[in-house]
């Protein structure tokens, strides 16, 4: 096959992503070089206004701390930075945190990538699986000596989100019809637990004892281990309220011994 | 290869439906023929968007309209975006299924956006191929839309809507019939679209959309943001005189206005449809 296609499709692409490299279009254009650039101009428009859109669904605190204008500014250089390889945009913005974590203009904000790293887990609850019915009831029949073999099956999309910064403060200050104060004490780490409750995603802060039982759990580890990883990271990890907050929030939907 | 796929019929008139008016949709029940949804909007295992569509799908006939499969793309067809649409058309049992006649990634690049193929021998050749393979891989006719464009290529060697015409003769598909887009591309490089109309077989078209667009300097640009035009109604009328009455909607994604502005363009939609229809 000839691939006299491929080709063009590879110009058409330089000319998008450079502007100074339209010229590399234009040969394959009916209309002069002027024009192609006017058009040209349009399909780049477009292309940018895709990453906005979908950058800004799935970072809108990010979007609402440094403004629309600044945003799509921030998506037109991160676009170029780490272009889109899907035509399912869902899948992007994976990379974000680290574009955030160098990108000059935003390092008067060193908690920008790691509220983006909170917004993308969010994202992903977001399409997550529905969890399947579970009645923890049952874990109640299992015999207290068999209970540190429990291998605890987590709700889809839970995630842990560690962080050195008031990372859930500032998404909780900018969720639609929050109206409370303002005040974040900047110097407060906290660790983020990002779940879905039915069709809600749920952010909530949670001690490192217990984010390190929860991804050793999710990283198959029974109980008894999951329990001994997160003493070892906090030795004020309180199983008993981890679990019965875990069971209350539906955090866990199944197990298996 | 012309494959004989059995489809559902829909007739009348329906909207895209968008979130903001998921829940309106769903408490009102407006009387519309069918709704359409991105078909990649739904690329989710679960949630409330996921929700959202099911509630759709018991209430109406549902049409899957893709955006980013990237029928043109030279170097591949992306298999596993190909993947996600079977398990949503198998999850959904759409109504009708369509996708655009474009390529918007290349190179292991995506630009998620519908752009402009060369209608020469060699694309259609290629199309054909892509077209054969995404209809076995769902079991099913797909329609193709024409798209709005704003550069015309050199090796153009026919119309765009001579290439559709001949790619639904070679694979059996649809063709989704874009009114403001083919009168977006009538403006932009100066053609008459009702020769471009006589071009088609009507028993091809399967679908017909209605949408706004803006004027950008000296080009018109596909938006869907604002109501049909008046020279797109009349192009409608005529396609209801020519190729009888075609599923048809009205398409609105961006500043989305209340829904009963959607509704009342699919209602003047329905009033043409009916008037042209009996005339003819």
């Amino acid at each position: 096959m000839p691939d006299t296609l491929l080709n063009l499709q590879c110009d058409f692409a330089t000319a998008l992503r450079d502007r100074d490299r339209t010229a590399a279009l234009a040969p394959w254009l009916a209309g002069d070089a002027a024009h192609a650039e006017r058009r040209v101009a349009i399909y780049r428009a477009n292309m940018v206004a895709a990453a906005d859109k979908a950058l800004s669904a799935a970072y809108p605190v990010i979007r609402q701390v440094v403004g629309p204008e600044f945003f799509h500014g921030l998506a037109r250089e991160y676009q170029r930075a780490t272009p889109s390889t899907s035509g399912d945009l869902h899948e992007f913005g994976a990379a974000f945190d680290t574009f955030l974590a160098r990108f000059e203009h935003v390092q008067d904000m060193p908690w920008l990538p790691d509220v983006a790293r909170l917004e993308w887990a969010a994202h992903r609850a977001y399409g997550a699986a529905d969890a399947p019915g579970w009645d923890p009831a049952s874990l109640a029949t299992v015999d207290p000596d068999a209970q540190p073999a429990i291998r605890f099956q987590w709700t889809p999309g839970l995630a842990v989100v560690t962080s050195t910064r008031p990372i859930v403060r500032i998404w909780t200050l900018h969720q639609p019809g929050y109206a409370g104060d303002f005040s974040v004490a900047w110097e407060l780490a906290e660790t983020a637990l990002v779940a879905r409750d039915g069709f809600v995603v749920t952010v909530a802060a949670c001690t490192l004892g217990e984010a390190a039982f929860v991804a050793a759990s999710q990283a198959g580890h029974p109980l008894g281990d999951a329990a001994e990883a997160a003493l070892q990271q906090d030795p004020h990890f309180d199983l008993g309220a981890l679990l019965g907050r875990a069971l209350r929030d539906r955090l866990v939907c199944g197990f298996t011994l | 290869m012309t494959p004989a796929f059995s489809e559902p019929q829909v007739t009348g008139t329906g909207i895209g439906l968008r979130q903001p008016h998921y829940r309106e949709v769903f408490e009102r029940r407006p009387a519309l023929a069918f709704l359409e949804v991105h078909s990649e909007n739904f690329f989710l295992e679960g949630g409330a968007s996921m929700h959202a569509l099911e509630r759709a799908r018991d209430a109406y006939p549902v049409s899957l309209h893709g955006v980013g499969l990237s029928l043109g793309s030279a170097d591949r067809l992306a298999d596993e975006h190909l993947a996600k649409l079977k398990r949503l058309v198998d999850r959904v049992e759409p109504a009708l299924v369509s996708e655009h006649l474009c390529w918007g990634a290349v190179s292991g690049v995506h630009f998620n956006d519908l752009l402009p193929l060369p209608h020469t021998g060699e694309t259609l050749a290629l199309l054909a191929a892509r077209i054969d393979h995404v209809q076995s891989t769902l079991g099913r006719r797909i329609l193709v839309e024409n798209l709005s464009s704003y550069v015309a290529f050199r090796d153009d060697d026919m119309s765009e809507t001579a290439f559709l015409a001949e790619l639904a003769r070679r694979t059996g598909c649809g063709l989704l019939l874009d009114l403001n887009n083919l009168y977006v591309n009538a403006v932009n490089f100066g053609f008459d679209p009702i020769e471009r109309l006589a071009e088609l077989d009507g028993n091809a078209i399967g679908e017909i959309h209605l949408a706004g667009h803006a004027v950008v300097d000296d080009c018109l640009v596909d938006t869907h943001g604002s109501v049909v035009c008046d020279p797109v109604w009349g192009l409608y009328a005529h396609a209801c005189e020519r190729f009888g009455p075609k599923p048809t909607l009205i398409e609105w994604d961006t500043d989305l206005p209340a829904l009963d502005v959607l509704l009342s363009q699919a209602a003047q939609a329905s009033e043409i449809a009916q008037r042209e229809v009996a005339r003819a």
